[in-house]
Order: C-alpha cells, then sequence, then structure tokens
C-alpha cells in the first residue's frame, strides 16, 4: 500500500468502518510511515474535538417538562 | 379415526397496557432526547424551533410506539422521525435547500499547512463550542445533516445511508468533504483571530 491509497481510507479507517484486512494494511502502512501516520493523528484530533465540542450541548429542561406533560398529562 | 386435534392457536399477546408503553418508551426513546435536540438544532439553526420539532418528534414516535421492533435501533428510529418532520413542514419555512454544487468543494486538508507551525493541532482547544457550531450551521445542508449524524451521534456509515436513503458511497463522499470543509473554516477563523500565523503562499 502506498500513502495515496492509505490517505483514500483516511477517514474510513478513523471511523472503524473497513474489513479487518484492510484495516490491518493501513495500521502496518501507518507504522512505517511517520508523514502518514501524523497525519493520521491530525484528523484523528479534528474528529474527537468535534465530538467534545458538539455533545456537550444537550436538550433544555424545560423541554424535557413539555414533552412528559404533553404525551402523559393529557 | 379421527386423529388427533391440532393444539388450538397460541392466545395472541396482550396488548401492552398503557403504563407498559409508557414504562417502555421512557426508557427507550425519551433517553435520546439530548441526540434530539442536537440533531434538531443543527438542522434548524432556531432554538425554538429545535424545541418543536422535538416535541413533535416524540409525539409521532408515542403513537407510533407499537411499531417500533424491541431491540433495534431506537435512536436510529427517532432520528428518521425527526428528519421526516424537518423534510415537511419546517425546511420550507427557516431555510432553502443549497444552489451549491458540492462536487465542486475541493477537499484538501489544512495539515499539509500545519505540519511546520502546529502539526499536533493545539489551536484546535483555543476555539470556542460556537464557534464550532457556526462553522457546522453554515455547511450545506447535505453536508451538514451527514457531519452531525455521523461525529455528534456516532451512526454509522450503514445507519446514515438508510436514515438518508443514499448509497453508502455518499455518505463517505459528503463526510469526506464536509469534515474538510469544516476543517478549512476553523483553519481560518483560527488565522483570522491570530491563534496561528498560518500559510503565507
Amino acid at each position: 500500500m502506498n500513502c495515496r491509497e492509505c490517505t483514500e481510507h483516511l477517514y474510513e479507517y478513523l471511523d472503524r468502518e473497513l474489513t479487518p484486512a484492510l484495516e490491518r494494511e493501513i495500521r502496518e502502512h501507518l507504522a512505517d510511515c511517520p508523514p502518514c501516520g501524523e497525519h493520521f493523528d491530525f484528523e484523528k484530533l479534528f474528529l474527537d474535538f468535534l465530538r467534545a465540542r458538539c455533545q456537550a450541548q444537550g436538550a433544555p429542561p424545560e423541554l424535557k417538562r413539555r414533552i412528559l406533560r404533553q404525551l402523559f398529562d393529557e | 379415526m379421527t386423529g388427533s386435534q391440532p393444539p388450538p392457536p397460541p392466545p395472541p399477546p396482550p396488548a401492552a397496557t398503557e403504563a407498559e408503553k409508557r414504562q417502555s418508551f421512557e426508557r427507550e426513546a425519551l433517553v435520546h432526547l439530548d441526540s434530539l435536540y442536537r440533531v434538531a438544532l443543527r438542522l434548524t439553526n432556531n432554538p425554538s424551533e429545535a424545541d418543536d420539532l422535538v416535541q413533535e418528534t416524540m409525539l409521532k414516535a408515542y403513537r407510533a410506539w407499537h411499531q417500533f421492533q424491541p431491540g433495534t435501533n431506537a435512536k436510529g428510529w427517532l432520528l428518521t422521525i425527526l428528519r421526516h418532520a424537518f423534510i415537511n413542514e419546517y425546511r420550507r419555512r427557516t431555510r432553502h435547500p443549497e444552489t451549491v454544487d458540492l462536487d465542486t468543494i475541493e477537499p484538501y486538508s489544512v495539515f499539509e499547512e500545519l505540519q511546520d507551525e502546529d502539526p499536533q493541532g493545539t489551536f484546535f482547544d483555543r476555539i470556542v463550542d460556537d464557534q464550532v457550531l457556526r462553522a457546522i450551521d453554515e455547511l450545506p445542508e447535505q453536508f451538514r445533516e451527514t457531519v452531525v449524524l455521523s461525529d455528534v451521534e456516532g451512526l454509522s456509515y450503514e445507519e446514515i445511508a438508510r436514515m438518508l436513503d443514499v448509497p453508502v458511497g455518499t455518505v463517505k463522499s459528503r463526510l469526506f468533504r464536509a469534515r474538510r470543509l469544516l476543517q478549512r473554516r476553523l483553519y481560518d477563523y483560527a488565522v483570522g483571530m491570530g491563534y496561528i500565523k498560518g500559510s503565507t503562499a
């Protein structure tokens, strides 16, 4: 596997969407290729950052009360 | 010879009582309220419409609760209801479908430009939550919903494809372009704020 092929599967790899065989090929390439390794680390950091920043937000408590009232108290 | 009579058919399972229905709905559906709200907020970009959309989704879901197969993915089921409600009733009022040609968006990574200055991406830490959410809200709608379902709610490509009724390949390509676009906007913002110098090219 070369760098271009490896990078084509970047997000599928980070999202754990690859077949075990392809995942292993990528892992082996990353272990042997520091530039690709750094690139993948950077993208993983970016995805973790997105998740952390967006999941902090939850439904307002008043909305939950409104829904419970509507569903069960009518 | 009369033979033996066939056994009588088993009695139909008793209909769930209202109390049981409520209990299972609270246990399997209401626990996803935060997820529904986050997706609704990103789709409508308006807290009061997000409230209404989630409320309507929960009402529809409760009425259709007998159709939900226990043990299957309740979150996916609820998000599908939410998305249909959004398309049918909210999108026309709140946003217009984009006219952007999504294929012309160049999906390049900012990693190359940061290699010398900040290869660890520490500048991300300085970007405030609101700015991240704003960058997501500014994505074209097809990209926005794919990113939210994947990166915020953690659905698999297959689940997203089913929900959006598109091939898995389309999910992959949207996700790829959406993430790169988002990354680019946050990078431009960080350069604008002076968190990083950015490429001088």
